[in-house]
């Protein structure tokens, strides 16, 4: 008996030794590490999960931005929108030699430390859409987002005032409560309230209890809708600064027949059949397409040492001009609102 | 009277307890609890929880378990949106849906009945192929309300004197689905398995056809289930489902289905799915701060566990034929 | 050992793993020129670290027929204490500390509701999944905790110098040699089998069952602590989701690894084996251009066959040797195993 647990170890312990001597053999055959060749560049696009609708439009205008410059654009990402899904993305990457990476941060802490690695081995980054957190800019070169921060909230907020009559109190349907953009948006929201409509205000007297955090989850979204008009049977409004909240507002809204007005960030084909029919009056949104192509310009430009992305220099995308802000930042512009009159166009983009 | 001392005695009365406990102790502290509104949320938010519960309930009870129900509603509920966005008819699309939940169903069923493999490892396994195969097909599309079929949305919308249709369909389903494990006798061979599957065999009791049929319904159920998400929230995606098992088992468990098997109805079942959404509800209508909720609802979870082992217990030491 | 021969070739599954896992490696070599390239090898390691050590408590739990679903939130618990406490004020040294102390905590609660309060580890770990989540929640709201101390951060992202090992390799080796020598070695490894196998007799024969599992639910608590630390200074922040669905990947590469889900049953090395290789196979496949989706498929397909062929293989042995036995034995066995 002895002997054959003997054995048994034995043979296992030959197989682990073959195997790390294998490794630790192919280990040194280790390929130089590829340089950018003259040839088209090679690019990632990483949004934050592949399975969303709203990155494959980002993709979408990266691709188009990638034919117009000749360089191969491959769409790689996890399928849970997480740091640490991402980061092992983030490895291939580095580990497949990409030149450029354009990554939607799904996390603004934890790939931090991985994009540090893509840089040392000479990765050009720039994040669209969302950003590093802000004491890591140093770790890409520039950050696509589509407005000022707080020009995102407060048009919001001017959007359910419309609605409202510019008077009633308010409640937040946000995505994750870590989320960043959102975050952002939130805070800009909460004294721009105050000062430019003084009949209304926050249902829970600040912002930040007025929010309930939905997740980016169609089931979480709808209980935290139910959960606000249960706490607060007199709320006025509800802005959702995100798509699949504003979606699960408008649906459970319609269903429930409440009389709150929805408003928030929506993608026009998923919030149409609700424009249409009245149950929301207004949405808006940037173009994720744009989002796309814009920041695949600018990792080019700053691959090709044009552009280094300090604050006032500038570059060309499509035909435009983009200047860089404070923090490292290009804003595209004010979102576009969707209402009855424009939505029939828009559903069919994206 | 015999009647009475059984009912007492049963499983299900701590939860049904606990039930009535969280409601009136919420609707004292916040009397904007006892509203209508509150229980009608209550009932529409728990349809699928509920529809999903019962099914879980028939592999539970044989000592098993369907990990895989969470993937295999939120595939279907995107099919069904898929294929009536194409034209199919509504009789057509939900068949796809029975199938596809069948199909999963029969894989576990065999699987874990003819090669006696362990049901935790093989449903494991088909929650992730199950999600891989879903996020592949749907590409991150999202079904939005026009791809809902009427009949679908209608359900959804509507209620029958003031009780929403979806949670209507949950419990004619517990109804059917109680009244067949108790009085078809080829269904409480469940609960004899559960409690000694070797002895079961020995009476003559057909196990692996019993158990395949069992994880059969579970998925052709739960595919079915589809159809009550996509009516209930109007639109799909890859997140659809994603950790619903998690909830579903807790909310059984809590009923009174307990894991070790052999004991616990479809009844048990649904009052647990109840009671963890009124415990949901029921955190916000207390004013609990947002970041606290979680937590307090680990709490109560695990109160109710503690509270239905503890009764259990008793009741075992008092009925020696009973419930066990 | 005058005596050596080579073993004979059983089929059995733990050795299949370590197999597996030669056979991964040499196919992801050749199969991608980035996969055995030192970075890589690197990363690989770096990205299983948390789910080996955790894996090895876990391995005891199931063993003993328990299970813990709360490891996820526990080492996130322990990661957004870290953080918490290093927000406060208190040196990072200590916050580490704090972090582990109350991964054990945890475990000790979770092994407290189940040995004292009876209640079935799959349940109420399901709950104090939530519990511990929750908590996480309650300790950072919705701000993470970044800038943490360049020292411990380069820990988290650096190799160990002039080897491709990541820092994290030195605790994980640590703790995996540790829980294999007294799993297998020591008369506690040979209680949490007795247990496992059939607990009743255990308790009989004197073993103290419940001061074990309490013991062993802690285990999982302190290594989910540990794993927490790492996850922390690898990815140089604390955040309440962090590890968000972990718990499955563990129990997973514990079954893969050949642990028996009913108990009683597993090696150390299979499961060390199955992490190291599920974490080869993920990086090999996605070199080779596996999306997110297929890796999710392959994930559960391998699953399957870890349990379908330790069965195949049991049939075979059987069909074998029903061949060699008398008749009348032979149609009793036939009913046995319809």
């Amino acid at each position: 008996m002895r002997k054959k647990n003997m054995n048994k170890k034995v043979a296992k312990v030959l197989s682990v030794v073959a195997a790390s001597v294998l490794a630790l053999g192919l280990a040194g055959c280790a390929p130089a590490g590829d340089s950018g060749s003259s040839e088209g560049l090679k690019i990632a696009i990483m949004p934050k999960a592949i399975n969303i609708g709203y990155f494959t439009a980002w993709n979408e205008g990266a691709q188009k931005a990638c034919e117009e410059l000749g360089a191969t654009c491959d769409y790689i990402g996890p399928n849970e929108a997480t740091g640490p899904a991402q980061v092992e993305f983030i490895n291939q990457v580095i580990q497949q030699g990409y030149d450029v990476l354009v990554i939607s941060a799904a996390d603004q802490n934890a790939i931090v430390p991985s994009l540090q690695k893509a840089k040392e081995a000479g990765i050009t980054i720039v994040t669209s859409d969302a950003d590093v957190a802000a004491e890591s800019k140093d770790s890409r070169v520039v950050s696509i987002l589509p407005s000022a921060a707080d020009r995102i909230g407060t048009a919001e907020v001017d959007w359910i005032a419309e609605a409202v009559g510019e008077k009633g109190s308010i409640a937040v349907l946000s995505a994750s409560a870590t989320a960043a953009n959102q975050n952002v948006w939130i805070e800009a929201m909460g004294p721009y309230l105050t000062e430019n409509y003084p009949n209304m205000s926050w249902v829970g007297g600040t912002v930040d209890k007025s929010t309930f955090y939905g997740d980016d989850d169609a089931t979480k979204s709808t209980q935290q809708f139910n959960a606000i008009l249960t706490q607060y049977p007199d709320v006025a409004g509800i802005i959702s600064p995100t798509t699949v909240g504003v979606l699960a507002a408008a649906a459970e809204k319609k269903a429930k027949g409440a009389n709150v007005k929805v408003t928030g960030l929506g993608l026009p084909s998923e919030m149409a059949p609700y424009i249409e029919d009245g149950t929301v009056e207004k949405v808006g949104l940037w173009n994720p397409i744009d989002l796309g192509y814009v920041a695949v310009y600018a990792a080019v430009a700053a691959k090709n040492g044009t552009f280094d992305g300090a604050v006032g220099s500038s570059f060309e995308a499509g035909g435009k001009t983009y200047a860089v802000v404070d923090g490292n930042i290009v804003f595209l512009g004010d979102p576009f609102t969707f209402t009855k009159d424009n939505i029939a166009e828009f559903k069919v983009i994206y | 009277m015999k009647k009475l001392s059984k009912l007492i005695r049963s499983r299900e009365l701590p939860v049904f307890f606990a039930l009535a406990l969280v409601y009136f102790g919420t609707g004292f502290a916040n009397p904007q609890f006892f509203t209508v509104t509150v229980v009608n949320d209550i009932f529409l938010g728990v349809a699928i929880v509920a529809v999903l519960a019962v099914a879980q309930t028939f592999v539970l009870v044989m000592r098993h378990i369907d990990l895989s129900v969470g993937s295999v509603i939120g595939f279907t509920a995107f099919m069904i949106g898929d294929l009536s966005s194409q034209g199919y008819p509504l009789i057509v699309v939900l068949s796809a849906a029975l199938l596809i939940g069948a199909a999963v169903g029969a894989v576990n069923g065999y699987l874990v009945a003819y090669l006696r493999l362990p049901s935790l490892v093989v449903t494991l396994a088909t929650m992730y192929v199950v999600r891989g195969i879903f996020n592949e097909v749907a590409k991150g599309q999202t079904i939005v309300e026009s791809d809902v079929p009427e009949e679908l949305n209608w359900l959804g919308l509507n209620r029958f004197f003031g009780v929403p249709y979806l949670f209507i369909i949950g419990i004619i389903l517990m109804l059917v689905a109680g009244f067949v494990m108790y009085r078809v006798r080829a269904a409480r061979d469940l609960y004899a398995i559960g409690s000694n599957a070797a002895a079961a065999e020995l009476v003559g009791i057909p196990v692996n056809r019993r158990v395949f049929f069992a994880f059969l319904a579970t998925g052709a159920i739960s595919g079915l289930a589809g159809a009550v998400m996509l009516a209930r929230f109007n639109s799909a995606s890859t997140n659809s489902g994603l950790g619903l098992e998690l909830v579903v088992i807790a909310a059984c468990v809590v009923g009174g289905v307990t894991i070790a098997g052999g004991a616990g109805t479809v009844y048990g079942a649904v009052i647990g799915a109840i009671l963890l959404q009124e415990i949901l509800l029921a955190i916000g209508a207390l004013g609990i701060p947002q970041f606290w909720q979680l937590a307090v609802n680990g709490i109560l979870i695990i109160a109710a566990i503690g509270l239905d082992r503890y009764l259990s217990t008793r009741v075992k030491s008092t009925s020696i034929m009973g419930n066990k | 050992m005058a005596n050596f021969s080579l073993p004979k070739i059983q089929l059995s599954w733990d050795k299949g793993v370590v197999l597996f896992l030669v056979l991964a490696i040499f196919i992801g070599s050749f199969s991608s020129e980035y996969f055995a390239t030192a970075s890589n090898l690197s990363f690989v390691i770096a990205s299983i670290a948390e789910i080996a050590i955790i894996a090895t408590a876990m391995t005891y739990l199931i063993i003993a027929g328990e299970i813990d679903l709360s490891v996820a939130s526990m080492m996130s618990l322990s990661s957004a204490s870290i953080g918490f406490a290093f927000r406060e004020g208190l040196p990072f040294e200590i916050a580490i500390l704090i972090g582990l102390a109350v991964g054990l905590a945890a475990g000790l609660f979770n092994g407290i509701l189940v040995t004292f309060f009876g209640l079935p580890s799959l349940a109420v770990t399901i709950a104090t999944l939530a519990l511990y989540r929750g908590l996480c929640w309650v300790l950072l709201e919705n701000k993470p905790v970044n800038q943490l101390p360049e020292f411990w951060i380069s820990l988290g992202f650096r190799n160990i110098p002039n080897t491709f090992l990541p820092w994290s390799t030195i605790p994980l080796v640590i703790l995996a040699a540790a829980a294999w020598v007294v799993l297998h070695h020591t008369k506690t490894g040979r209680w949490v089998f007795a247990i496992g196998i059939n607990p009743e007799a255990a308790k009989f024969s004197g073993v103290p069952v419940n001061r074990v599992k309490l013991g062993l639910f802690a285990y999982s608590g302190l290594m989910s602590g540990v794993a927490g630390v790492i996850y922390t200074l690898r990815f140089a922040s604390a955040s309440p989701d962090g590890g968000v669905g972990y718990e499955l990947s563990v129990i997973a590469a514990v079954l893969f690894g050949g642990v028996a889900i009913a108990g009683g049953v597993g090696t150390m090395w299979g499961v060390l084996a199955a992490v190291v290789s599920l974490g080869v196979m993920r990086s090999g496949l996605q070199l080779v251009g596996f999306s997110a989706n297929a890796l999710l498929i392959v994930s559960g397909g391998l699953l399957l066959i870890s349990v379908i062929l330790p069965k195949v293989t049991e049939f075979v042995r059987i069909r074998n040797s029903r061949a060699s036995t008398p008749k009348i034995k032979q149609k009793n066995e036939e009913k046995k195993y319809e």
